[in-house]
């Protein structure tokens, strides 16, 4: 009886995985493209980094110690390796396509349609979910010993749960305390573990193995909080995947856009350096052997 | 007895095989002049960073737009390592009643959907045009999906294939979709793709094709991607400790940024802040743009000695699967130069193919000049480029002139391609592909 159950759940991921796949011609509507506010935001862009550069020319000789931090160089010998540390790359390889046709046939077209809604209120939805883990990040800056972090989450936390409306609208960020989300992967880091083997988790995409452990112990916070009985029962499955929705809708990345066979070597390589910029920013960098993959 | 026989029979084979291999095939001869060609310090900026936004002209709000995954009638068996490829995929923004079509063609190395062809979408659907934008024959998708050959980089082969999809596209458009005339146009590579699918549209007439436009296209084929390998030589040079280099400086900058700001994006805007502070002299800008090239080569090469059985990076019997490994394979490729894609892939390729052809023949049909006479004959080709354009050296920029005459707009900045979408270039591109463009009036 289980079994049946579930063969009614999978059966539609694998009718659309399956599906189309013989049809001449694929039609795919998307929701339109705004060039004239993408090309208005890029000119803010360019706005405030003018005005940040005056700024800090300006501000440069007051503030001696800022710029010497920015100035420092990290030299070619304290770089990592051009090779990334992937001991389980074949398994990684296999699970990048599943997460690829997953994504293409399933988890993208419902992002698309999603995306479709009133902004406001996607908005609404991200600032509800955002909100939700700054209850991790608060148990995490203190594990990290980084209390005064913490004391913002939990402002942040406190201001957007009541003036907020339950956390639909991010009144914290305008009163100057805005978003820095952690979680027990960047704890992990900050009390100095690699980030380990570089690993791609179905339906998740990239990681390594302390990223992982890391959303691992973050859900079984949220689990063990259980904040106003989101996270167990029944509501939990409709919210959990909209909150998936939601983040995929507001990740701007599409399987095998480059057409390259190469796409997962770029993707582990760019992934891994997003980490190692992450530890650097935590621990000063050591002198590194070229020769060691990157995340050894 | 049995074993000299053997060893004599293997020996024999092995002569018989020297004896018909065929010779060694000669690169293409070195460019001439300098390897950045007609570019100046600023012209290798703008080429990197792209047209100011604050540049950019006034575009519509909203830009409706579909995607079409096609599969080709024609289409070759996908090799196992392309399995993500096999249809072809292109955009499209339908005018909601009868307009002409412009049909726009990506630069090499390029999908139908790049920020560029966003811009050219969005200006051309803004004039009331249906807008249909394609990859390049050069992308990895058009290869497995479309082209006839899985070689690419043969400027008539590849308008060919581009033709046929192009044809097969428009024969799937929705019924709704109601088309007046049909224009094409590309930029870089694209641009010379699209003259020449007009010029084979001359004998084939089934899109009926009335002006191309070419922006910055090049004007020999060869001579261009020559002078890139030349360039990569001088500013990363050979192997891969050059490039190792260059991306350890881009990461260190990357992490003095985020120790700076206490931010981390991987996003263009944060990689453009950290081109913008780690580059910083000719030779960087220079490997910018020379590396970008060797990365879309890599892409070309690997799908070429795939499909032709060449063997230099790809084992014909044993084509890799889809859970190996190719990190060395891209390795070895970003060392691979164009100059050897042509020696080992593609000249054996099409020589072979083409019986009457030789290694100079081939050069000669990949240079523009091979539609000259449509060129200069033909009032519907127009074209615009730059003064200091990287891909084009005095002679090629004389030559466009040349024959094209009033035909075609050349701008004192920008590089190559770096005020695509800027006013004067907008107003100048609707005025030609409208019919109304006058030279004396830039």
């Amino acid at each position: 009886m289980k079994a049946t159950r579930w063969a009614m759940r999978l059966a539609p991921i694998f009718l659309a995985l399956s599906g189309c796949a013989s049809q001449r011609v694929i039609f795919h509507s998307l929701p339109p493209e705004t060039p004239a506010a993408d090309n208005a935001a890029a000119i803010k862009h360019i706005q405030a980094l003018m005005a940040q550069a005056k700024a800090a020319a300006e501000g440069g000789a007051k503030n001696a110690k800022q710029a010497e931090a920015v100035e420092a160089p990290v030299t070619a010998a304290e770089a990592p390796s051009m090779t990334t540390y992937d001991p389980w790359g074949r398994l990684n390889r296999f699970t990048y396509r599943f997460n690829a046709r997953f994504d293409e046939a399933v988890f993208l077209p419902v992002a698309n349609h999603y995306r479709r809604l009133p902004s406001p209120l996607r908005a609404g939805v991200n600032n509800f979910f955002s909100n939700l883990t700054e209850v991790g990040s608060v148990i995490n800056y203190a594990l990290q010993g980084r209390l005064g972090r913490g004391a913002k989450s939990l402002g942040r936390f406190l201001i957007n749960s009541t003036i907020g409306i339950g956390g639909l609208i991010d009144v914290a960020a305008r009163l100057q305390l805005p978003r820095a989300p952690t979680g027990f992967a960047m704890t992990l880091s900050q009390w100095g573990m690699h980030p380990g083997p570089y690993a791609v988790i179905p339906f998740y995409g990239p990681s390594t193995l302390r990223e992982a452990i890391g959303v691992a112990a973050d859900y079984g916070v949220s689990y063990g909080v259980n904040l106003a009985d989101l996270y167990r029962g029944p509501q939990s499955w409709g919210l959990g995947t909209l909150n998936a929705v939601d983040q995929r809708a507001n990740i701007d990345f599409r399987y095998y856009d480059t057409g390259s066979p190469f796409e997962y070597d770029t993707i582990s390589f760019l992934y891994m350096r997003k980490l190692l910029i992450e530890d650097a920013a935590l621990h000063p960098p050591k002198e590194r052997n070229p020769s060691v993959p990157a995340g050894k | 007895m049995k074993l000299s026989i053997i060893a004599l029979t293997l020996a024999a084979l092995c002569i018989s095989r020297m004896a018909a291999a065929d010779p060694p095939i000669k690169p293409p001869p070195a460019a001439p002049g300098l390897a950045t060609g007609l570019a100046d310090s600023a012209a290798l900026r703008a080429t990197v960073f792209g047209t100011p936004p604050q540049d950019i002209a006034p575009l519509p709000a909203k830009v409706p737009l579909f995607e079409m995954d096609l599969l080709m009638p024609w289409a070759r068996p996908v090799p196992a390592v392309f399995w993500f490829d096999r249809r072809l995929r292109v955009w499209f923004s339908a005018q909601p009643k009868p307009a002409p079509l412009a049909i726009i063609i990506s630069g090499a190395g390029s999908d139908g959907n790049t920020t560029k062809l966003s811009t050219l979408r969005a200006v051309l659907y803004g004039a009331g045009y249906h807008v249909l934008t394609v990859p390049s024959p050069t992308f990895p998708g058009f290869i497995v999906s479309t082209s006839s050959t899985g070689v690419a980089g043969d400027l008539l082969q590849d308008g060919h294939d581009l033709y046929a999809a192009m044809v097969e596209i428009i024969a799937h458009l929705p019924r709704k979709v109601q088309i007046t005339d049909v224009d094409v146009l590309g930029y870089s590579l694209g641009g010379a793709n699209a003259a020449i699918v007009k010029s084979i549209d001359a004998s084939e007439h089934k899109l009926h094709v009335h002006r191309a436009l070419m922006i910055n296209p090049p004007v020999s084929l060869f001579a261009t991607v020559g002078r890139l390998d030349k360039l990569f030589a001088i500013t990363l040079g050979k192997g891969d400790a050059g490039i190792e280099l260059f991306y350890q400086k881009l990461y260190a900058q990357l992490a003095n940024l985020y120790r700076a700001s206490d931010r981390v994006q991987l996003d263009e805007d944060f990689l453009l802040g950290a081109a913008a502070s780690a580059l910083k002299t000719d030779a960087e800008f220079s490997a910018a743009i020379a590396l970008a090239f060797r990365i879309a080569l890599s892409n070309v090469f690997f799908a070429g000695d795939l499909y032709s059985g060449a063997g230099v990076v790809v084992d014909p019997k044993h084509p890799p699967k889809v859970g190996d490994s190719l990190e060395e394979t891209a390795r070895i490729l970003r060392g691979k130069s164009f100059s050897e894609y042509f020696t080992k892939v593609l000249a054996p390729y099409y020589l072979k193919r083409r019986p009457n052809s030789t290694r100079d023949t081939l050069i000669a049909q990949n240079r523009l000049e091979v539609i000259g006479d449509a060129l200069r004959s033909d009032p519907d080709y127009y074209a615009q480029t730059n003064s200091n354009d990287l891909i084009l050296d005095a002679a090629d920029l004389a030559w466009l002139k040349t024959t094209l005459g009033p035909r075609i707009a050349v701008y004192d900045h920008g590089g190559h391609l770096g005020n695509l979408g800027d006013r004067q270039q907008v107003s100048d591109m609707l005025d030609m592909l409208g019919g109304r463009w006058q030279a004396g009036a830039q």
